[in-house]
């Protein structure tokens, strides 16, 4: 491996420099956007700022001229929660099962797959045409929560797959050969190492859903999502208010991946891996 | 009879040969605990997947008129379809959508998975790295979309920049409103699935290969084209499905960026369910998930994916 | 600490196991008795692990019977089968502390508090741990980690240990302290000891019995001694080490004693007994390493013929501290060494592509199975005192 004072090859600028202009380009229109919600009264939608102040932010609140944001934001909130809690007990089993190979692994490896790569609009249209020919009416609890749970579902399978990987199986041993039984097993070893990956699923299963608008456009039914709300907005708005609803809601997503990601820090600074090697030194 | 004190004695032969203590098994209860346990995510998944896309594929042979949806078995949605100059050119845009897109993101996320992968070298960095790439996409789609707007408009930052820069007099107009931005949005939203995978697929190469390779005289872009790539082979299939089948089956990108000018498949079927006509929007669903899983068949022709992601 | 009740005899009885096509393990039968040391011994993929697992119960025979103490304990769970496994890993619990994973089983067993983590500090001072009990497995070196695992299997009072690779993960250092501490242990506590290793002097310092496996078979189960001075057949004398394996003809045999003539010329005397082997047969005979001598053939001399000697050249020269262990190439592939006494050879020291020969007593040379096809076969079952 290198040492610390190893000189970097050239090529090492040449792509640092390359990946901060990704980053940059990643970032940067954002940033553009978080900055014009700050946009003045009387300002438009690009540049110049005319002034700085929170109008629009104060706008959002009033239902009236923008649509419905405040109930399409709890109502998104809400449904992100359901899915998380869904996705992650529906994953954490299901990826727990595919550790055996079992006869129809391969059909619901690939059911999954399949429904992970089909474009929403088109799972959208499905259970909309399905709840209706059922003569069902479609509503964000149930069918866009199907709808979701569809794009959730694979992706935390997926995320269990890699979790489960590196998980050795001779701490389940160990228990057993302690006297547990297999629930004791789950709950006090299982379940507890595979926690980070757990909170990993919950972090996906809860973005994916509060971002969602393919799927959800046809099955949310008559009361709409805020990726919704924000997709009606783009046509027909011409204020900043715009950027201040995505603002907010960006925020909300960082807030959340920043608590996710914290707790997995702390959990694994926790669990210091790998034992230090025995050393004629160490104090035995 | 004799047939039957024959089976007899054979049934009792098989009993006494039977083990002295009971046979070990273990593999069938096993298998009985995987279906409980993957049975949840698979009936969700039939039910919200499976069937819708049945629902689909046999509501595609339907008929329709202004206000509602006849079952019956015609083939004419698909007559028109496949006579249709429009299903061409909307074939053809969004193949040449995906395509640059795929180009685009390929490069530019195997560059970024390399040097995150070899030129990093403490993994506290890689992570941090990682993490700053991956958390834009788990923020609102929408919104990263529609942030461009600002950015390329006539007025916005780009070309003020550029004006400010004296680089040219007025403002560019392609950037916006164009297949330019249409492009720029997928590569903005989509790179990251090309990135995930070929991370994941160079981080397992054995670094001792690379030095190995240098020790025999490779140079730098040697080393990268002989050992490198075809080691990654498996996270650029998978990451090129992914984009790909993203890239077909958008219609809000290529609407609001292309502002109306250019079309794809999937926003020209949306235009069909919002005139109710489910029927033609069917056929159309069906013709393209048949082509898109060529493409994605075609793929893993070229490499096999299971075993990576099955870990 | 208390001691376990119920014997710790463990009987394995006509047991084979599959998986899927593979035999791992054919109709293999085995008894230990209470309290001894045993170790089971062979290279990767012979049928040791899965014979521990066995009688752990992690895996269940495909037909064949388990009993401790005289009672089967297949399907029976842990709790009731009263033993207790170290694993090659460790598999300490990374989340838990040293105390929370000494403790476990007791927790399992639904005790209380107080009670378990009482039992276990008392456990860890016995392993001189007791410092470390509020730490995380992964602060604690290799060494450590293994006392912990060992307090943690030990907590249970099992009447049965059972070993899996446990110096394995610890460097040569240390592996060679910690043999004598589970030695050491194994008397205190009176229970059996089943160790499963690849290591043959390892298993020779440790062990009451040594089970010599190959192909799920066992090869040889007699006192560490036994095994190396009397090894039964020509694997288990290569497999252990110490040995050269000689083979030849039998030209004639007289007075207990056969006559036999080596491929390229060299001519050997076997001790053999009734049934005498016939005259054509080809038998196998072993001599240890250390019961060799070796001279110079000086240039140009004609390499002395005679009985029990062998003619070759030094291929290579080992330094062993105590004892340097010269590697003579012979006209044919079989592998000689001899073990001399490092006063010995450096009184007249050796070089590579010297011409030599190297003698034995032909009262040194023990008889193999190989090839004795006329003879009745020796039982495998352990049939060895019981520790002391």
């Amino acid at each position: 491996m290198h040492s610390a004072d190893d000189a970097r090859p050239w090529t090492f600028y040449a792509f640092a420099a390359f990946f901060t202009l990704f980053v940059l380009f990643l970032y940067g229109p954002m940033i553009v956007i978080y900055i014009l919600s700050f946009q003045g009264p009387s300002g438009g939608m690009t540049f110049p700022l005319n002034g700085v102040s929170l109008h629009w932010f104060g706008a959002l609140i009033s239902q009236t001229r923008v649509g419905d944001i405040a109930g399409s934001f709890v109502r998104s909130i809400g449904l992100a929660a359901l899915v998380a809690l869904v996705t992650v007990v529906l994953s954490v089993l299901a990826g727990l099962g595919f550790r055996r190979r079992f006869r129809g692994s391969a059909f619901a490896f690939y059911l999954a797959i399949a429904s992970l790569i089909m474009p929403g609009l088109f799972v959208g249209l499905g259970i909309a045409l399905a709840f209706r020919l059922l003569g069902l009416e479609t509503s964000w609890y149930v069918s866009g929560l199907g709808a979701q749970l569809t794009w959730t579902l694979p992706f935390g399978l997926l995320i269990m797959f890699a979790v489960l990987g590196r998980f050795n199986r001779s701490y389940e041993e160990a228990a057993i050969d302690l006297g547990a039984t297999n629930w004791q097993k789950l709950r006090e070893v299982t379940l507890p190492m595979l926690l980070p990956g757990i909170i990993g699923v919950a972090l996906f299963g809860f973005t994916l859903s509060y971002d969602e608008l393919a799927r959800t456009a046809l099955t949310a039914g008559s009361e709409n999502t805020l990726p919704l709300e924000i997709w009606a907005m783009t046509t027909n708005v011409t204020s900043p208010t715009l950027y201040a609803v995505g603002a907010v809601t960006t925020i909300v997503s960082f807030v959340v991946i920043v608590i996710a990601l914290s707790s997995i820090a702390f959990i694994q600074r926790r669990r210091i891996r790998g034992a230090r090697d025995a050393t004629l030194a160490s104090a035995e | 009879m004799a047939i039957i004190e024959q089976a007899a004695d054979e049934l009792q032969a098989l009993a006494a040969s039977g083990p002295a203590v009971r046979e070990a098994a273990p593999e069938d209860s096993g298998e009985a605990a995987s279906w409980f346990q993957t049975a949840p995510m698979v009936i969700v998944l039939a039910l919200f997947f499976g069937l819708p896309m049945l629902v689909v594929l046999v509501v595609s042979f339907f008929d329709f008129d202004r206000t509602d949806i006849i079952p019956t078995f015609i083939l004419d949605n698909y007559v028109e379809l496949f006579r249709s100059e429009v299903t061409l050119r909307l074939y053809a845009s969004s193949l040449k959508f995906a395509f640059i897109v795929w180009a685009v993101t390929l490069v530019l996320g195997f560059n970024i998975a390399y040097f995150l992968v070899f030129h990093v070298r403490s993994l506290l960095w890689q992570i941090g790295l990682f993490l700053v790439c991956t958390v834009p996409f788990l923020t609102s789609n929408v919104i990263r979309m529609i942030s461009w707007i600002p950015f390329l408009g006539r007025n916005g930052i780009f070309n003020q920049a550029l004006e400010g820069a004296g680089i040219v007099n007025q403002p560019l107009e392609f950037l916006l409103f164009s297949d330019f931005a249409v492009i720029v949005a997928y590569v903005h939203l989509f790179t990251l699935f090309m990135v995930v995978p070929i991370f994941n697929s160079m981080a397992r190469i054995d670094k001792s290969l690379l030095e190995a390779a240098r020790d025999a005289g490779a140079g730098r872009f040697r080393v990268v084209a002989e050992i490198v790539l075809p080691l990654s082979r498996t996270g650029i299939a998978l990451g090129s499905i992914f984009v790909i089948t993203l890239v077909m089956g958008d219609s809000f990108v290529v609407r609001t960026m292309s502002g109306g000018q250019s079309a794809s498949v999937v926003s020209a079927l949306q235009n069909e369910v919002a005139g109710l006509q489910y029927p033609p929007a069917a056929a159309s669903a069906v013709i393209m998930v048949i082509i898109v899983t060529l493409m994605v068949a075609g793929i893993l022709r070229l490499v096999d994916v299971r075993k990576e992601l099955a870990g | 600490m208390d001691k376990p009740t119920g014997s710790g005899e463990v009987a394995v009885v006509g047991v084979t196991k599959r998986f899927g096509e593979t035999v791992a393990v054919k109709d293999l039968s085995l008894t230990i008795p209470h309290g001894s040391y045993c170790c089971l011994l062979g290279p990767s993929g012979c049928g040791k692990t899965t014979i521990l697992r066995m009688i752990a119960g992690h895996d269940k025979p495909t037909t064949g019977d388990i009993r401790i103490g005289g009672e089967s304990v297949v399907g029976l769970p842990q709790v009731r089968r009263g033993t207790a496994m170290m694993f090659q890993s460790y598999a300490l619990f990374p989340h838990r502390s040293v105390l929370d994973n000494v403790a476990f089983a007791l927790k399992m067993r639904g005790a209380g508090l107080a009670e378990r983590h009482g039992k276990a500090r008392e456990l860890l001072a016995k392993v001189q741990l007791e410092k470390f009990a509020d730490r995380l497995p992964g602060q604690l070196s290799g060494g450590q980690q293994q006392r912990v695992a060992l307090a943690r299997a030990l907590i249970t009072n099992p009447r049965v240990l059972l070993l899996d690779e446990p110096l394995s993960a610890l460097d040569e250092y240390l592996r060679l302290r910690m043999r004598g501490e589970l030695r050491r242990v194994q008397k205190e506590l009176g229970i059996t000891f089943i160790h499963v290793t690849h290591t043959q002097l390892e298993a020779i310092a440790v062990a009451d019995t040594v089970v010599v496996m190959a192909n799920g078979r066992i090869e040889q189960a007699a006192s560490a001694r036994d095994i190396f001075v009397t090894p039964r057949n020509a694997y288990v004398a290569r497999f252990v080490g110490g040995q050269n394996v000689l083979s030849g003809t039998v030209e004639s045999t007289m007075n207990g004693t056969a006559a036999v003539a080596s491929r390229n010329g060299a001519r050997f005397a076997f001790p053999v007994d009734d049934p005498k082997p016939p005259r054509g047969s080809t038998i196998y005979g072993s001599i240890r390493r250390d019961r060799i001598t070796i001279e110079k053939v000086p240039l140009g001399s004609k390499p002395p013929g005679g009985l029990n000697s062998v003619v070759g050249e030094v291929h290579t020269i080992e330094n062993q501290g105590s004892y340097v262990k010269v590697t003579l190439d012979l006209s044919d592939s079989e592998e000689f060494v001899a073990n001399l006494l490092d006063e010995n050879f450096f009184k007249n020291p050796l070089d590579i592509g010297d011409r030599v020969v190297a003698r034995w007593s032909a009262s040194d040379v023990k008889l193999l199975d190989d090839g004795l096809g006329a003879r009745a076969p020796i039982p495998a079952e352990a049939e060895v005192a019981t520790a002391g």
